[in-house]
């Protein structure tokens, strides 16, 4: 566990995209941190990756600040530092497989918005509905295997229920902008285990001091 | 090492290099007990828990357990046989480089399939990452004290994951594009194909080779 005095800054656009997982991760640890919007793409040379989010740690010693990026693995680091990851391998990877599950749907929402013809895009729309259905089927099983609290894994907010909340948060409300119909494509999918998992989260006490940017994802939901 | 000696594990997927090799390569650097499985596609689709491949079947005392996802799949081998650091940040230091290995396998396909006006954007895009990759690798490469392994003087899951990225780019996506290997290879450091060529003589890895080749055949004395 890092010490409790550490303290962070999450570099990213004034966006919810794919930094938002990240945001409610700090806010749940608990930890200080601020966020900034570099000037881009001026800043994208001084980025381990030419891209963002990037996550730095400060240093507490005079040591060079701690440095990470790509988002799924800052997600991780901050969930593994501060306990809503297990530390059990086979309990995290479970979690971890759903994530990258997302991942691979956020790929071909991608793939879409790159296709120009209609032909392409609507091959890409039919792989992007599939996944999508079959990211629904895992995530409602494990709600409902879980006893449907609106926990994937146990009994306290983990770092499956937060991810899968800021992917729908980024579906629901940040595509838009990239493909207008998300939102036709996406809700009337959601079983009433996963819509109870969204509330489940955007209730949590941990995540209420969260203040995202998009709003209410239980009133897009439910609407 | 976390594995019980009657550990046997099953990796399923296509028999081709595509997403599975950094697991063949952990489970091989591991000395596991492992088998590999073609299921008959897309027959066993629905049988997957993902109804996707590759599948990790982890079997030991009677019990199964399943895991699904490469990059999930990679990093739990990764942590179970001890290539994986326990410190969280040097773990995360050699996770970021497969998560960046992955975007560039993303944009590839991107610029493989776009068209119309985001087909030369997504070209570009896909170079200056790429180029931006290579420079990181040299970067990290600089740092460490052996140019045989990119942290430490051991094997590490940076190193295996980074031979499979290479391997999977110089060797395997020709069937997608048939230009793609030479245009990787003259993106590449005499640093980085030193590095690449050392991982492979791995004893480790040996086990591997006897049933693929190696790459030091496909970079001439002039790559160096």
């Amino acid at each position: 566990m890092s010490p409790s005095n550490a303290s962070y800054t999450l570099r990213y656009f004034d966006a919810i995209g794919l930094a938002e997982s990240s945001r409610i991760l700090l806010t749940v640890a608990g930890v200080e941190w601020t966020e900034e919007h570099p000037e881009w793409p001026q800043e994208k040379p001084n980025q381990p990756h030419g891209r963002m989010p990037v996550l730095v740690e400060k240093s507490t010693d005079g040591s060079p600040d701690f440095v990470i990026c790509e988002s799924t693995n800052i997600e991780r680091y901050l969930a593994r530092t501060y306990g809503f990851l297990p530390a059990d391998l086979k309990q995290a990877a479970l979690q971890e497989q759903i994530r990258d599950l997302m991942s691979d749907v956020g790929n071909l929402i991608t793939g879409y918005v790159h296709c120009k013809n209609e032909e392409d895009k609507a091959e890409f729309q039919t792989k992007f509905e599939g996944l999508l259905e079959t990211l629904i089927k895992v995530q409602t099983k494990l709600l409902k295997d879980n006893g449907n609290t609106g926990r994937m894994f146990g009994d306290k907010l983990s770092y499956a229920d937060i991810i899968a909340y800021g992917f729908y948060m980024n579906l629901l409300v940040s595509l838009i902008k990239f493909k207008a119909d998300i939102v036709d494509d996406v809700k009337p999918k959601l079983t009433p285990e996963i819509v109870k998992l969204i509330s489940t989260v955007e209730t949590d006490p941990l995540v209420e001091k969260h203040k995202s940017r998009g709003g209410s994802l239980v009133a897009v939901v439910s609407a | 090492m976390l594995s019980g000696s009657d550990t046997v594990y099953v990796l399923r997927y296509f028999d081709v290099i595509g997403r599975a090799e950094g697991c063949r390569l952990l489970l091989t650097a591991a000395n596991a007990s492992w088998t590999e499985e073609h299921p008959e596609w897309p027959a066993e689709k629905a049988n997957q828990p993902f109804e996707r491949l590759p599948v990790l079947v982890e079997r030991s005392n009677g019990n199964e357990w399943i895991l699904c996802e490469s990059l999930t799949i990679e990093r739990y081998l990764a942590r179970v046989f001890g290539f994986m650091p326990t410190d969280l940040k040097q773990a995360a230091l050699q996770e970021q480089m497969a998560d960046q290995q992955a975007d560039l396998l993303s944009a590839f396909f991107g610029q493989l399939t776009a068209t119309g006006d985001m087909k030369s954007k997504q070209i570009d895009e896909f170079n200056t990452l790429f180029d931006r990759m290579v420079k990181e690798h040299g970067r990290i490469l600089s740092r460490s004290s052996s140019k045989q392994h990119l942290f430490g003087d051991q094997l590490s899951y940076a190193d295996i994951s980074l031979y499979a990225f290479y391997k999977l780019f110089i060797v395997y996506l020709k069937c997608y594009q048939s230009d793609i290997a030479e245009i990787v290879k003259s993106k590449l450091t005499p640093e980085i194909i030193n590095l690449i060529l050392s991982i492979e003589k791995e004893p480790q890895l040996a086990p591997h080779f006897s049933k693929c080749d190696t790459m030091a055949a496909i970079f001439t004395a002039k790559d160096f």
